[in-house]
């Protein structure tokens, strides 16, 4: 087998054998050996019972993994899978585990088990999060449902979470992609999601494989593509997510860039679907929404605003390039202020990230450092909303996270115009 | 022509049924002599030399006795004659001897759950409350006992009590309501079945195939079916069996689960075979899915039996194919795949044969028998599937798949002289399975008609015990399209590979504990390349099969 190749001759073995397929469910791996058991059971039991009928297969690209993932999915007993009694898989339920070849990261990872769906021609396909604990029979069937039984494409996962929960989504990636693709996904990021054989093919046949987006910000590239290129799309509630403390490999501040260098990438990519849409609208909601809000986040939202004050002072000279001026006065004003007290407007918010983007767009100066100087200005704004809202009833924090999304719907023009005008670096 | 002793005399070998190739037919739609568009048993006994030509070893009759002809026959008017329609009781004497010439045994049905209301025992019964026979079937006062207890016939009985007019009682019946259940518990009922039975194994008759065994016995509070009582029944008429008879067989209908029908087989001491329903039914699931797991899975689920005992295994009767064993979504599923039409469903089931349900489709037929020939059990073919006769799903009941017997494209398909409109079913006429196209004179004249090739499978299938007493073990390869299976008898040993799939698979076997063994395809007798350490690997057109010999050269 030559080195390079995207398939191994043992996984074309096992596809072979699989043959056509209805379902293929797929798991990217890295060291879950103490998660990937319950994935492994949830997957049969959601074959057994929600699709007796269907021929299925479990495909998991490992990374690398050294506590012995790989082995624990093909050893995995079936019988301990085998609580379902009521049902029953009318067939043969394949499970593959294979390490994948190409650069280290999710996109690989990904890239196989598309790869390996379309050789399989599968018709549906959920791809799960092996970090997430709380995998059920009826979440995998949740994002497999839509596609197969509603002819969608994409299925972006809806969590039951609480509405200050995962500020990074709510304040930064959800109402941007609202904003510039226009429409309302709440999970862009998610690692979680369902898709179509028409949709991975079309996935597989772009030129991103081998790229930054596809070794950081894959998922948000499967959640633009199938935006972008007019498939059709919908929602389907999971319930909780629940991931392991394991889960948390990289510090913040990685995350943060990795998420946020990928969205301004993805956003450049798609420029020419998104730049003319106006407004914004709901995805299709496809399940039974759980009334599950979970807990709110324990945050020194104080700690945030602080950093932000001082980082601020610091940053001017790099900050000066990238925002307008009235951008960075107005961040200077409320900076002078009790930063115990900060208040970051939404429209200021919405107005730095919108300039942010152009001047990666622009290419003002080295990307990393243009996503780099971003973070105080976030961890800034987020402090301000936990401050504002940490009292507030769930439901006027969703109206606050809403009124945030119409803001980057309502001054995307004066992003466009930007854009635009700046020529790319 | 290996001729069997007379009747009464020792048999060669009294283990016979386990390597049977059966095969059933009805007397009445099988050959008429007379004209009447009855077939009759002259009519069969002239077609005996087809049958041994085709290689079964046994036949199989069904009900042929005195019946109002209300359940097809099933519903017996007397135990100890022939229906006239049939000939005489010395024209079943002279086919038992015909047949026997040929080294064909002889089964026919035996009921014992219970008889027609024609009966005249039941109308002793009825008569009188005081009547000697009374208590000769079960009855009540009110329809209120064995409450629960399921309703077989669902599409046409609403209870299995029905009510006598005549003696202002209910009966109780577990099939239809013309059909009253006779009474176990009474010892008198007892010895008179085995009066029955003795009455034809004196005849010469081979063995009985007993029909709806599970329903013996009522018990208040229990399923009424598959009782400790019914088994002693079952013991007390195997005991006497073996007592005056040797190297005759019992074969029991029980329509349950392998694990609930293997009781009946006791300890070598109740029935000699009885038919394994669900591997039919996974078959056909194994085929439409193209999955092997469902066959493997009965295969492995089913138990060990006696070393006396065997299973009869089959593709179609004369009933429909049954879904009642089944979960509800295998049933869906059986439905969606197999009886689009509502009106081939009936009962919990499907009135159709075997080339229907597979659309006619020369390989699955083929692949079909193929395993069915290679499975562990005793084959029985039902009458006309030899050829890929079709059904008439119009007709009530299940008489669709009871049709004549089509012998050739002339004259009511050579079954009878009479006027169409005597015969006593209509011929299957339609321009797919209709008899100018389906019958046996074409097939005989075409070297690769199915007749022609059911002939061959057969004389392989019978070539070696290895299929009828050999143990089965599954391959499982990775391709679950493929079904893989070793028959070993001794150092005799088969592999069977089968592709499930309508398109071509490989496979790669793990046979590494076969190394150096030379495969030779038993029906081609052609060479394939020696087992090494390595997976073998085989490739095999859509429904292709494979038998191959392991010989050590």
């Amino acid at each position: 087998m030559a080195q390079d190749s995207l398939l191994s001759d043992e996984l074309l073995r096992h596809l072979m054998a699989v043959g056509q397929v209805d379902i293929l469910v797929g798991v990217p791996t890295l060291d879950n050996a103490s998660t990937i058991g319950g994935v492994v059971r949830a997957v049969h039991q959601a074959f057994a019972t929600y699709f007796p009928r269907d021929r299925a297969v479990l495909v998991n690209s490992d990374g690398g993994s050294r506590d012995g993932t790989p082995g624990l999915v093909k050893d995995y007993s079936l019988d301990e899978a085998g609580t379902v009694t009521v049902s029953h898989s009318l067939r043969t339920m394949h499970r593959i585990s294979a390490p994948y070849h190409g650069l280290p990261g999710k996109g690989s990872a990904l890239r196989q088990i598309l790869t390996a769906a379309d050789l399989v021609q599968a018709r549906a396909v959920a791809v799960l999060d092996a970090d997430v604990a709380s995998v059920t029979p009826e979440r995998v069937a949740a994002l497999i449902r839509p596609v197969k039984d509603h002819q969608f494409d994409y299925v972006a996962p809806v969590y039951a979470r609480h509405p200050l929960d995962g500020p990074l989504v709510t304040q930064l990636v959800r109402p941007l992609i609202r904003g510039a693709y226009g429409w309302q996904v709440r999970e862009p990021l998610a690692a979680e999601f369902g898709c179509s054989g028409r949709f991975l093919s079309h996935c597989l046949e772009q030129d991103i494989w081998e790229s930054d987006v596809a070794k950081y910000g894959i998922d948000l590239w499967v959640t633009g593509a199938a935006l972008s290129a007019g498939f059709r799309c919908c929602e389907a509630p999971l319930g909780p997510r629940v991931t392991t403390a394991a889960h948390a490999r990289l510090g913040f501040q990685d995350v943060f860039q990795q998420v946020v260098g990928a969205a301004f990438l993805v956003l450049e990519q798609h420029a020419p679907y998104w730049l003319p849409r106006q407004q914004s609208e709901p995805l299709a909601l496809v399940g039974t929404p759980t009334s599950e809000a979970g807990e709110p986040p324990t945050v020194d939202a104080s700690r945030l605003t602080q950093t932000f004050c001082s980082d601020l002072q610091n940053l001017q000279s790099v900050l000066e390039p990238i925002l307008s001026a009235n951008t960075l006065s107005r961040l200077n004003a409320i900076a002078e202020g009790d930063c115990g007290q900060l208040r970051y407007p939404d429209d200021l918010w919405v107005r730095t990230v919108w300039e942010f983007l152009a001047a990666f767009h622009r290419g003002v100066m080295r990307r990393d450092h243009i996503t780099q100087a971003l973070i105080p200005l976030y961890l800034g704004r987020t402090g301000s909303f936990l401050i504002q809202y940490a009292q507030a009833a769930p439901a006027d924090v969703e109206a606050a996270l809403e009124a945030v999304g119409l803001e980057f719907e309502r001054s995307k023009p004066s992003l466009v115009e930007c854009w635009n005008q700046a020529s790319p670096r | 022509m290996n001729a069997l002793p007379a009747a009464g005399a020792s048999l060669p070998d009294p283990l016979w049924y386990k390597d049977a190739v059966i095969y059933q037919l009805h007397v009445k739609t099988f050959a008429d002599s007379n004209g009447d568009g009855i077939g009759d048993f002259k009519g069969l006994t002239a077609k005996l030399d087809y049958l041994h030509d085709l290689g079964v070893t046994c036949l199989w009759l069904l009900p042929m006795y005195p019946s109002p002809f209300r359940d097809d026959g099933y519903d017996i008017a007397d135990y100890c004659t022939i229906h006239p329609s049939y000939g005489t009781l010395d024209d079943f004497r002279a086919f038992l001897d015909g047949a026997h010439a040929r080294g064909l045994r002889v089964v026919t049905e035996l009921v014992l759950n219970h008889t027609s209301d024609q009966h005249a025992w039941f109308k002793q019964a009825r008569s009188s409350r005081d009547n000697p026979r009374r208590d000769w079937y079960v009855w009540s006062e009110s329809d209120d006992r064995y409450a629960g207890v399921r309703i077989i016939f669902l599409d046409t009985e609403r209870s299995n009590w029905a009510w006598d007019p005549e003696s202002k009682s209910y009966y109780w019946h577990r099939f239809f309501s013309h059909q009253p259940d006779l009474n176990y518990d009474n010892p008198a009922v007892r010895d008179e079945m085995w009066n029955v039975m003795k009455f034809w194994l004196e005849l010469g008759v081979d063995g009985f195939r007993v029909d709806a065994v599970p329903y013996l016995i009522e018990r208040e509070h229990t399923s009424c079916e598959n009782l400790p009582e019914t088994h002693e029944v079952i013991r007390f008429l195997r005991a006497k069996l073996n007592e005056h008879f040797t190297g005759r067989m019992l074969l029991a209908e029980a329509n349950q689960p392998p694990e609930l029908v293997r009781p009946y087989f006791g300890e070598g001491d109740e029935f000699h075979m009885a038919f394994h329903f669900p591997l039919m039914t996974r078959m056909f699931m194994a085929l439409r899915l193209e999955d092997r797991k469902p066959l493997v899975e009965i295969v492995e689920r089913t138990p060990e039996i006696p070393e006396t005992c065997q299973w009869g295994i089959f593709l179609r009767n004369h009933d429909e194919l049954t879904l009642e064993m089944v979960t509800d979504i295998e049933r869906e599923y059986m439905y969606e795949e197999y009886a689009r039409d509502p009106t081939s469903r009936i009962n919990l089931g499907i009135r159709r044969r075997l080339a229907p349900l597979l659309d006619g489709d020369r390989r699955r037929i083929e692949l079909m028998n193929g395993i069915l020939m290679s499975m562990p059990g005793s084959p029985i073919i039902y009458y006309g599937d030899e050829i890929g006769m079709g059904d008439n799903i119009y007709l009530g009941d299940r008489n669709g798949v009871r049709t004549p017997m089509q012998w050739s494209g002339g004259w009511n398909a050579g079954f009878s002289s009479a006027d169409p409109e005597r015969l006593a079913q209509p011929l299957i006429s339609n321009a797919l399975y209709g008899y100018q196209a389906i019958n046996v004179e074409s097939q005989k004249r075409a070297d690769h008609s199915l007749l022609n090739w059911m002939r061959r499978l057969i004389a392989v299938r019978t070539s070696s015990r290895v299929f009828s007493r050999g143990s089965t073990t599954f391959l499982k390869p990775a391709n679950h399209r493929v079904l893989a299976y070793l028959r070993t008898l001794g150092a005799e040993q088969v592999l069977i590979v089968c592709n499930l799939s309508s398109s071509a698979q490989a496979v790669e076997l793990d046979l590494g504990r076969l190394a150096g063994a030379l495969p030779i395809e038993m029906f081609g007798k052609s060479l394939f390349p020696r087992i090494g350490e390595l997976p073998y690997i085989l490739t095999l057109g859509p429904y292709d099969f494979f038998w191959f010999k392991l010989r050590r050269l």
